[in-house]
């Protein structure tokens, strides 16, 4: 090992469009859709036949036989296929925690570029055979005698056939990611109001940043989209507050379709690299990564929410890292649910939770609402679980860039990812002037 | 090539249905009479054509390509193979439709074709010519974004028994690419139903390829895999290895009956590569040889 560390260049991004799920890419597979990620982020910085240090991604939603997924993508595009890969899984906190592994290697010297992100298809989903008939497929399979396979095929029932096809809800409690949510944001006290407000700033933020042009060298067409298709550039107030309540239940419901994140296919990978390397290929650093942090909670049987562990997770890094929440020119914080940022805020800001739960003297205080998710979040764009890490890491990346070079200032910038399991992954990029 | 020609352009507003087609020519070739001494002097168009998505991944699904920013390199043949047909269909065409065995093929990609635009396609036929085993004649196509060429393929086809006028000038043929014999790349396992599948998704429903019944009826043992299957398996199994601007040249050797266990067996040499398709049993039974070259 060496005796320093240095800090990961984020160099620049490559995403597909998001499409909701069921409609653009109903056809396409997390490989497809990976495949061609990789391929758009080789093309656009000119990494055609490159041996990079290695590729990192990942997939909540997938069948068994993509069981090396990243490295079939590789396999599949134009790098060397000598660039080695391997597949990581934290739900949503897949693309984030793959870019943070990268990260690390090139922070130790021990790679000097990579690759990290995610992909997912709501539409292709996997679907599992009942258990039942599962079991009596693998023991008809081991059978040695025709007498053991017929007592086996007696055990057929019609029932069986009934696939498992998989919910967007936790094991262990059987609520979806929508009802844990709920339930934090009823105890945060959060409102209708504010989540439309939040989900239209949203919209109208990815929509002015496809607008003057940003997404151009960030997110590559493909099957005819050229922008995310759950983007509403005339979302409004007004019109989110005609959705009806889908999460929660009686007067207190607030969630909705249009405050909460739709199910969605896409691809998103950040290229990192060091300084040297960056130099070397002639390519400009938008950022480094600074620090991470992931945290968990158990909201099986402790107090926690299902979604909160980011609000764990920040005041370590914080801490490490001698800074306050407010020494941020921007945070992303993505948007699960508007109720989900909302309640993340509402829990750093509040005394009591701080002392009784983080263990600190004093809130961390509120975030400068200006600053937050200023190119638009996952309520706009879509969310394919697995995409969502990569898609802000370039984001914001690119928006520390911009900032930098106005203001002749350097930046830094904050996300906070929440994820089924009851995990959050945090991080710290800084652009310098 | 032939700019010089001067022909009759057939524009054609949709897809045509190539069942009706297959039947008609079928129903032509019983007839006496039909069929020009020499080429027709026609062309089939067909403009603004855009990609299906279903189609698409259809093929993909079909021939092992993945669904990627660019078209798969084989894929604008399929758009443009019903208007070989139409043509070929065609009474005045001077050699029967059913019987024709698929030679050789050659495809230029000139630059990634994107699934989001929109082709002009043209067909016409072109060199018939003497074989040693009958005539010989090139349906050659092309892809058109606008004014620019962007795709080309032309499709080599044999007559058994059938006679050219002796003073066409023959053309060059695509020369044999060489075999690769090292050890196989993939082996593939290919089923039954491989050419109803590649039927459904590429509009060629030639009865051969169909079902072992039919195929029995054309003399042939079993069904046997469509040539530009075996083609489109092959390269695809290239995909991130070549450019987008490439040449795929293929000699279609013995049928691949199905089902069958075959072996794909690849040889790079600096940008181009060369490739074969035989026998997983009999190694020296080779169904194609392909090579693709930087265009």
């Amino acid at each position: 090992m060496p005796a320093s560390t240095r800090r990961a260049a984020v160099i620049g991004g490559n995403r597909i469009p998001f499409a909701r799920a069921n409609g653009a890419y109903s056809r396409a597979s997390n490989l497809d859709m990976l495949t061609a990620t990789l391929d758009g982020l080789v093309a656009r910085f000119g990494l055609s036949g490159e041996r990079l240090g290695e590729v990192v991604a990942g997939a909540v939603l997938k069948h068994s036989r993509d069981f090396n997924l990243t490295r079939e993508a590789v396999l599949g595009s134009r790098l060397d296929p000598a660039t080695a890969a391997y597949d990581v899984q934290q739900a949503c906190g897949t693309g984030l925690q793959a870019a943070i592994a990268v990260a690390n290697k090139i922070a130790l010297g021990q790679i000097e570029s990579g690759v990290a992100g995610g992909v997912d298809t709501a539409s292709d989903a996997p679907i599992a055979l009942h258990d039942d008939l599962r079991r009596v497929l693998v023991r008809l399979n081991a059978a040695k005698s025709p007498v053991d396979r017929l007592k086996l095929v007696g055990q057929l029932r019609p029932g069986q056939i009934v696939p498992e096809i998989p919910q967007n809800s936790e094991p262990r409690t059987g609520l979806s990611m929508g009802e844990h949510a709920a339930r934090t944001a009823l105890e945060w006290g959060i409102g209708r109001a504010e989540q439309d407000e939040l989900t239209a700033a949203s919209h109208q933020h990815l929509a002015a940043a496809y607008d003057r042009g940003f997404f151009d060298d960030l997110v590559t067409p493909y099957l005819k989209l050229t922008k995310d298709n759950n983007l509403r550039a005339d979302s409004s107030v007004e019109k989110l507050g005609k959705l009806k309540p889908v999460f929660g239940k009686g007067p207190d419901a607030t969630m909705t379709a249009g405050n909460s994140t739709p199910l969605t296919d896409g691809s998103a990978l950040v290229l990192l690299g060091s300084d040297e390397w960056a130099a070397e290929h002639r390519l400009p650093v938008l950022a480094h990564v600074v620090d991470s942090e992931t945290a968990a909670v158990d909201y099986v049987h402790g107090p926690d929410g299902l979604l909160t562990a980011p609000v764990y997770a920040v005041p370590r890094m914080l801490a490490r890292n001698g800074l306050t929440l407010q020494d941020f020119d921007l945070y992303e914080i993505h948007e699960a649910f508007a109720s989900t940022v909302l309640a993340t805020q509402k829990a750093w800001e509040d005394a009591a939770f701080a002392k009784e739960r983080l263990g600190l003297d004093a809130p961390l205080g509120p975030i400068d609402i200006t600053k937050l998710n200023v190119a638009g979040s996952s309520l706009a764009a879509g969310h394919p679980f697995a995409a969502t890490g990569g898609r802000i890491v370039a984001t914001l990346a690119k928006l520390l860039r911009e900032r930098a070079t106005e203001e002749n200032k350097d930046q830094r910038g904050l996300i906070s990812i929440c994820a089924a399991g009851g995990q959050g992954v945090v991080a710290i990029l800084e652009a310098k002037a | 090539m032939t700019a010089s020609v001067d022909r009759k352009v057939t524009e054609l507003d949709g897809p045509p249905s190539l069942g009706p087609l297959y039947a008609r020519a079928a129903a032509g070739a019983a007839l006496p009479g039909g069929g020009g001494r020499d080429l027709p002097a026609r062309e089939i168009v067909r403009r603004g054509v855009s990609v299906e998505q279903e189609h698409l991944a259809d093929y993909a699904l079909a021939c092992g390509f993945g669904i990627g920013g660019a078209l798969p390199l084989t894929y604008p043949h399929v758009l443009a193979f019903p208007l070989q047909v139409v043509l070929m269909a065609d009474r005045s065409f001077p050699l029967p439709l059913p019987g024709l065995v698929h030679l050789a093929n050659r495809i230029t990609a000139h630059r990634a074709v994107t699934p989001d635009e929109t082709l002009d396609l043209r067909v016409h036929a072109d060199r018939f010519v003497a074989h040693p085993k009958g005539a010989q004649v090139d349906l050659v196509a092309e892809a058109r974004v606008g004014e620019e060429l962007v795709w080309e393929g032309r499709s080599t086809y044999l007559a058994r028994g059938a006679e050219a006028p002796a003073d066409n000038p023959p053309g060059t043929d695509i020369a044999e690419p060489s075999t690769p014999t090292g050890t196989g790349a993939a082996t593939w396992k290919v089923a039954g139903d491989t050419g109803r599948r590649y039927a459904a998704a590429s509009g060629d429903v030639n009865p051969i390829h169909l079902h072992p019944l039919t195929a029995k009826a054309m003399g042939f043992p079993r069904a046997i895999a469509h040539g530009m299957w075996t083609a489109a398996r092959a390269v695809a199994a290239l995909q991130g290895r070549i450019p987008d601007a490439a040449t795929y040249d293929v000699v279609f050797r013995k049928p691949l009956l199905l089902p069958s266990t075959v072996e794909l067996v690849t040889e790079r040499s600096g940008p181009d590569w060369s490739l074969a398709v035989r026998s997983a049993r009999k190694p020296d039974k080779v169904h194609l040889t392909g090579r693709v070259t930087p265009a």
